[in-house]
């Protein structure tokens, strides 16, 4: 009762429901929930490094899928050149990328902070360009791919048999969400970074370095996601439009949590996840599967516009 | 002398100087080179290899003497995949480099997007991509317009007289049930209802799947649904993105139908390194194999990797290759550039391929220059390509059935 009383209902509420379609599915499409929590788990992952610079630097990246895509190739050189595998190569790739972002940070975005957001638009479009035929250019469309036996493992449990591997991006996406909190809450910088986001004029006026704080974040970002492609390198084909699918899918979680709403957007993950996945259980449904992710997407935003209307 | 036969002198004179440099214009003309202008995607695979294997076909030639005393020169211009660059590409090497004979091509869409531009000029042109029988209907009535590579249909119906002679030589392979994944685009689509014409006497279900190239890349609720139907032979239909995490999804889930078939239109270049690829099959016009039964795919191996220090790993390759020597060995008989010389002599061609087989033009449905008729079925065993059908360019036994199942 105590734990009840602490919690707002609303999140009690959304506990049960959430738990009682976990029950559900695993009744009914043991499947579709696996491997939805498996695919969820993907989309948060890559939307919550998006979410960090939308929340704080006020900047919609487009260029964030196409970061990702160069993680990946960076991850397969490091893996050709010198037998690393992706999963390892996320270290060098965190410091890589760290580079990366600080540079277009300081070379692009730190220019267009004060511009209009079509013009922000504009820049982080470009920048995506400049990605795609950047690997166009060095490594041609031809996919990459390492060969790695680990991904397909595999276990069963009486006659369901599902893959295990996929289940990374699940416990990345919760450990990322995790530590980005408790950097958020808990650490100087963190609560520095939530300020500057809430109300930069304010940050400012407590002696707050907001350029420093907005290269920090986008240079963590940057990292984070350069990063998370060598993760997704595991499981993926890389080639040089291989990333802007998810920039559109991430940009559209953060939309549905609502800005700043990072355990929204995990959770916004999961739900749409398993909702692709369920659909994609029904034979010959699959082509659904899109119109259901935008559908629930387009329910949540007007769902939660009626709710402030009403309020 | 008066200003009357001034003015003669002068003209004469003027007139003189220009039947000098046109007349020079001319020789200098008639000296230089042959140009072929190909259009290739150059940043696909296909497109860089085949440009690759002209090139290599272009240097043979000119160090054996060129053509009618000529050296040979061949202009490349990336298409980029793309239909309008694949058309600017057409003007440009007709206007500026005023080339003699149009070759390339990979892409059916971007080939749709050059004809009215190759309708323009009318110069022979020797074409061995654009499969889609939408092509051949375009070109109807272009006598100037050889095609190489087998029509859409054509490759259906090969693969329907294939599967059955496989079942016929072998009596272990049976197939009477057949599962369809097929990416959801234009492409998959097409092929899928394609194949349920030309493949009616088996029992035949699809379902489309997001490609990794569009953003898709989780294939494990199509695969359980074929594992649900326990086809015979399941086959996908998509791109080469899809290649090895469909093979690693097929594993992770336990799924192993007797013929596991992939049909993309290109092999990731280290597909057969993995140790999925074993026993999956192919289609495609050539294998590297086929260089240890044919002495000419064995010369144009050695020759190709001497010169760019790396192996060939499309059938683009020994095509590009083919298409450069049909058009010289045509130029050489015609003994001219004049067109409908040419085209009598690209009507007479009979060249043995690195492909396997020997090029002939004859009618197809609907045009009058139509190439190669058949595809090869393949087969990856030990990490390399393996020729299973026609029987006589076959370079090993099937592995049947896959994974050993």
């Amino acid at each position: 009762m105590t734990l009840l009383r602490t919690v707002p209902q609303k999140r009690v509420a959304l506990l049960l429901v959430s738990l009682g379609i976990v029950i559900l599915m695993m009744l009914w499409k043991p499947y579709a929930l696996i491997e939805g929590l498996q695919r969820g788990g993907l989309y948060a992952l890559i939307a919550l490094p998006m979410a960090l610079i939308l929340g704080i630097v006020g900047i919609i990246n487009l260029a964030h899928g196409e970061f990702m895509m160069l993680g990946a190739y960076f991850a397969y050189w490091l893996g050709v050149y010198f037998g690393i595998d992706p999963l390892v190569a996320m270290i060098p790739a965190l410091a890589a990328f760290a580079i990366l972002g600080s540079m277009t940070y300081f070379v692009t975005i730190r220019r267009a902070l004060k511009a209009p957001e079509l013009n922000q638009l504009l820049l982080t479009f470009g920048l995506a360009m400049v990605g795609m035929e950047f690997a166009n250019l060095m490594w041609t469309s031809q996919p990459l791919k390492p060969h790695l036996s680990y991904v397909y493992s595999s276990m069963a449990l009486g006659k369901l048999r599902f893959g295990t591997y996929a289940f990374i991006y699940t416990a990345a996406a919760i450990v990322l969400l995790v530590l980005l909190l408790l950097f958020l809450r808990r650490t100087r910088l963190g609560r520095a970074a939530l300020a500057v986001g809430q109300n930069p004029r304010g940050a400012r006026l407590v002696g707050i370095d907001i350029q420093r704080t907005y290269l920090l974040i986008f240079g963590l970002s940057i990292a984070l996601v350069g990063a998370i492609g060598a993760m997704f390198l595991t499981r993926h084909s890389v080639f040089p439009s291989a990333g802007s699918p998810f920039t559109m899918k991430s940009f559209c979680l953060i939309a549905m949590a609502g800005m700043g709403n990072l355990p929204g957007v995990v959770w916004g993950g999961f739900a749409l996840g398993v909702a692709e996945a369920l659909v994609l259980s029904f034979r010959g449904y699959g082509g659904w599967a899109d119109v259901v992710f935008f559908a629930v997407l387009v329910a949540v935003i007007m769902g939660r516009s009626y709710r402030r209307q009403t309020a | 002398m008066t200003a009357k036969g001034k003015a003669a002198v002068l003209k004469v004179w003027v007139l003189a100087v220009l039947v000098v440099v046109g007349a020079g214009f001319v020789v200098a003309a008639e000296e230089g080179p042959i140009k072929l202008g190909a259009v290739l995607p150059l940043a696909d695979i296909t497109g860089a290899q085949g440009s690759k294997a002209m090139q290599l076909a272009v240097a043979e030639i000119n160090a054996a003497g060129g053509l009618l005393g000529r050296q040979v020169e061949l202009i490349i211009i990336d298409d980029e995949s793309k239909p309008e660059k694949g058309a600017a590409a057409i003007d440009l090497l007709a206007t500026v480099h005023n080339v003699d004979v149009f070759i390339g091509g990979m892409s059916s869409g971007v080939h749709l997007g050059q004809l009215p531009a190759l309708k323009k000029y009318e110069k022979v042109t020797v074409w061995i991509g654009a499969a889609s029988s939408l092509v051949e209907q375009a070109v109807v009535g272009m006598d100037w317009y050889f095609h190489v590579h087998p029509w859409d249909y054509l490759q259906g119906a090969s693969y329907v007289e294939g599967w059955a002679a496989l079942q016929a030589e072998y009596p272990l392979i049976k197939i009477e049930k057949a599962f369809w994944a097929y990416e959801e685009g234009a492409f998959g689509t097409s092929s899928y209802n394609g194949s349920l014409v030309a493949f009616s006497n088996w029992e035949n279900v699809g379902e489309s799947f997001k490609s990794a190239l569009l953003g898709g890349g989780d294939y494990r609720s199509v695969l359980r649904h074929a594992q649900e139907f326990d086809p015979d032979l399941f086959i996908w239909v998509g791109y080469a993105a899809d290649a090895l995490p469909i093979m690693e999804q097929a594993r992770e889930i336990g799924f192993t139908p007797p013929l596991f078939v992939g049909s993309p239109p290109g092999w990731p270049a280290d597909f057969g390194g993995s140790a999925l690829a074993n026993g999956v099959c192919a289609y495609g016009m050539w294998a590297p194999s086929i260089k240890n039964v044919s002495p000419v795919s064995e010369h144009f191996w050695d020759a190709y990797v001497a010169m760019f220090n790396e192996e060939p790993a499309t059938y683009f390759a020994p095509l590009g290759y083919t298409n450069v020597y049909v058009v010289a060995e045509a130029i050489a008989r015609a003994g001219t550039l004049e067109k409908e010389a040419l085209i009598t002599a690209l009507e007479a061609t009979s060249y043995v391929s690195p492909l396997g087989e020997t090029l002939t033009f004859s009618p197809s449905n609907l045009i009058e220059h139509q190439g190669f008729s058949k595809q090869k079925i393949l087969q990856w065993q030990n990490g390399a390509q393996q020729v299973l059908w026609p029987f006589e360019y076959a370079t090993a036994l099937p592995a049947y059935p896959f994974m050993g199942k």
